[in-house]
């Protein structure tokens, strides 16, 4: 069953949703925009579910990255690729800055990184000479074209980010069975507990803040491309983390597959479905949504289809006997 | 034979609230150490200071020779001070086997983690039969075998254990008691602070009470007058106070 779920994934990914939705441009950018955000709550969901901190400053680390991949690409003429590797590690180093804030837990943790990310916002603002300001930065370069396949065109586009997001899945789930991913999930039972059997919990937790600030810059790059303009406001606004968040609770951001389902789900049938019915103001029906989820199954969506499956399983086989 | 462990006149407290005003106490090789002594008197403190948890504000500890003063926690557990804490402090929303895992931690126990896995299964079978339940759902006995088996996956020089009989039937408080008595017998230095005297007498080789953040008996176990050591534990001592 374990061994058919990744083949089946990538098939899917792959084959089967390029095929299903190539022409149809709207829904190919809608995905593609849902991924993005799904990256984002990846991201985001390596630093809650193992760092056990819930960060409301995750726009930083994407405007970052957007901002270094394209002015790498601008001013130093990088090609985009390699751009976009090396703006993820501009946006890993610019979280040693935040790291201060990691002496706080709980709200007061979320609350001054939110005032990084904000600080961050500003300086990205008023470094015109580097910036280019709130005027923002206009023809980024696009995705290169590799073996026939335009990456900066609509269905391109999605290829780079599924890959992204599927390796980021990979990786986090090897982070999560190695030594440091078990002490990580020890750490939010009690943190004077893991000290007892030597983590160095102050380490760990800062590494899995570089780490999740790596993704997230890496999927601000890949953004910066895909939409070839940036100012300040859009890279770095606050809906990057908010969605992200959203999205990764509503699909269980303690699971591995959780938070880009999550980000699936909502952000698509808000766009496709809540939007039509309301145009104006259809986060409100989000909004109503999530409140639901927190409260009926807290763990989040995958765990609850994990549940319901495994009862209609029960169910046919004492049916059957 | 020489001391494993070392605390030379070891000041300490939380904050403004001094507790240790001066401990000195050695840590002999091999042996069980029992230290005793009435509540807020500062066990709990002294093992919290040798492990780095709270800082000393004077004076020092070594181990094997060295000085490990306000060492970092995780250096004395990487180092071999396995402290396994009152209250037992396991991760209460992680598998049994998984807090056992946890304890492998330290780089130099990863390579041998099987090893030290069948073994503290074989020390403690009940940790195996429960071994995918959550640690929450264990009762307070094996809790503390739990934490006991955690501890020993770290693979201790010298192991403190804080009130292993906080809580307990009395029952389980002579198992987990045989079971340290037998861990001392298979060669391992323990250090084992109780409040219940009786019971820790027994197994132990040496007694310090403290009281009051200082040493005021010190005696190999053998030698103890309990009468003797109830006066002093109760503070009805002050006709001949020195």
């Amino acid at each position: 069953m374990n061994k058919l779920k990744i083949p089946a994934v990538l098939v899917l990914a792959y084959l089967v949703l390029p095929l299903a939705v190539n022409g149809n441009d709207y829904v190919v950018s809608l995905i593609v925009a849902a991924l993005t955000i799904g990256g984002i709550a990846l991201a985001w969901s390596m630093l809650g579910n193992l760092g056990g901190m819930v960060s409301f400053g995750h726009a930083a680390f994407f405007g970052i990255g957007s901002y270094a991949s394209a002015l790498l690409t601008i001013k130093a003429g990088w090609p985009v690729l390699v751009s976009m590797l090396f703006a993820g590690l501009v946006a890993a180093a610019s979280s040693i800055a935040t790291m201060p804030a990691l002496r706080l837990r709980g709200p007061y943790f979320a609350l001054s990184i939110l005032a990084y990310a904000e600080i961050f916002r500003i300086i990205a603002t008023e470094w015109k000479g580097l910036t280019g300001g709130a005027a923002g930065i206009l023809s980024i370069p696009r995705l290169p074209e590799i073996m026939g396949i335009d990456l900066g065109g609509k269905i391109g586009g999605y290829f780079v980010v599924v890959t992204l997001v599927i390796a980021m899945v990979g990786i986090y789930a090897v982070i999560r069975r190695s030594p440091q991913g078990l002490a990580l999930k020890a750490m939010h039972d009690s943190e004077d507990a893991t000290r007892v059997v030597g983590v160095n919990a102050t380490m760990l937790k800062a590494l899995m803040l570089v780490v999740s600030a790596f993704f997230a810059g890496l999927m601000g790059a890949f953004n910066a491309h895909y939409i070839n303009f940036l100012e300040p406001d859009y890279a770095f606004s606050g809906s990057w983390t908010t969605l992200a968040i959203v999205a990764a609770i509503f699909g269980g951001y303690r699971t591995l597959w959780g938070p880009l389902i999550g980000a699936l789900v909502v952000y698509l049938v808000d766009q496709l479905v809540f939007k039509a019915i309301l145009p104006q103001g259809h986060q409100i029906i989000l909004g109503a949504l999530l409140g639901a989820m927190v409260l009926f199954s807290p763990t989040g969506l995958t765990p609850l289809i994990a549940k319901l499956t495994r009862l209609q399983r029960k169910e046919t086989a004492n049916a059957a006997h | 034979m020489a001391n494993l462990l070392d605390v030379q006149s070891v000041r300490a407290g939380y904050g403004s609230i001094n507790v240790l005003w001066d401990m000195t106490l050695g840590i002999p090789e091999g042996k069980l150490t029992c230290i005793l002594g009435p509540n807020g008197g500062g066990k709990t403190t002294l093992l919290r200071t040798i492990m780095g948890l709270i800082p000393a504000s004077a004076g020092n500890v070594s181990f094997e020779g060295r000085d490990c003063t306000n060492e970092k926690t995780w250096n004395m557990v990487s180092q071999g001070v396995v402290m396994i804490p009152e209250g037992r402090m396991i991760f209460r929303d992680m598998t049994v086997e998984d807090n056992l895992l946890v304890g492998a931690f330290p780089k130099k126990c990863r390579a041998r983690y099987k090893q030290n896995l069948d073994m503290a299964y074989q020390m403690f079978p009940r940790l195996k039969e429960r071994r995918d339940q959550l640690a929450s759902s264990l009762s307070g006995g094996e809790a503390q075998m739990l934490a006991m088996g955690r501890g020993l996956m770290e693979e201790p020089k010298v192991i403190l254990v804080d009130e292993p009989s906080l809580g307990l039937a009395p029952v389980i408080v002579d198992e987990v008691m045989g079971i340290l008595d037998n861990l001392r017998n298979q060669g391992r230095t323990i250090v084992l602070v109780e409040q219940n005297t009786n019971k820790a007498l027994a197994i132990a080789d040496h007694v310090h009470l403290v009281r009051g953040g200082k040493v005021v008996l010190s005696q190999d176990a053998d030698q103890v007058d309990l009468a003797h050591l109830h006066d002093l534990y109760f503070a009805r001592d002050h006709q001949n106070a020195s």
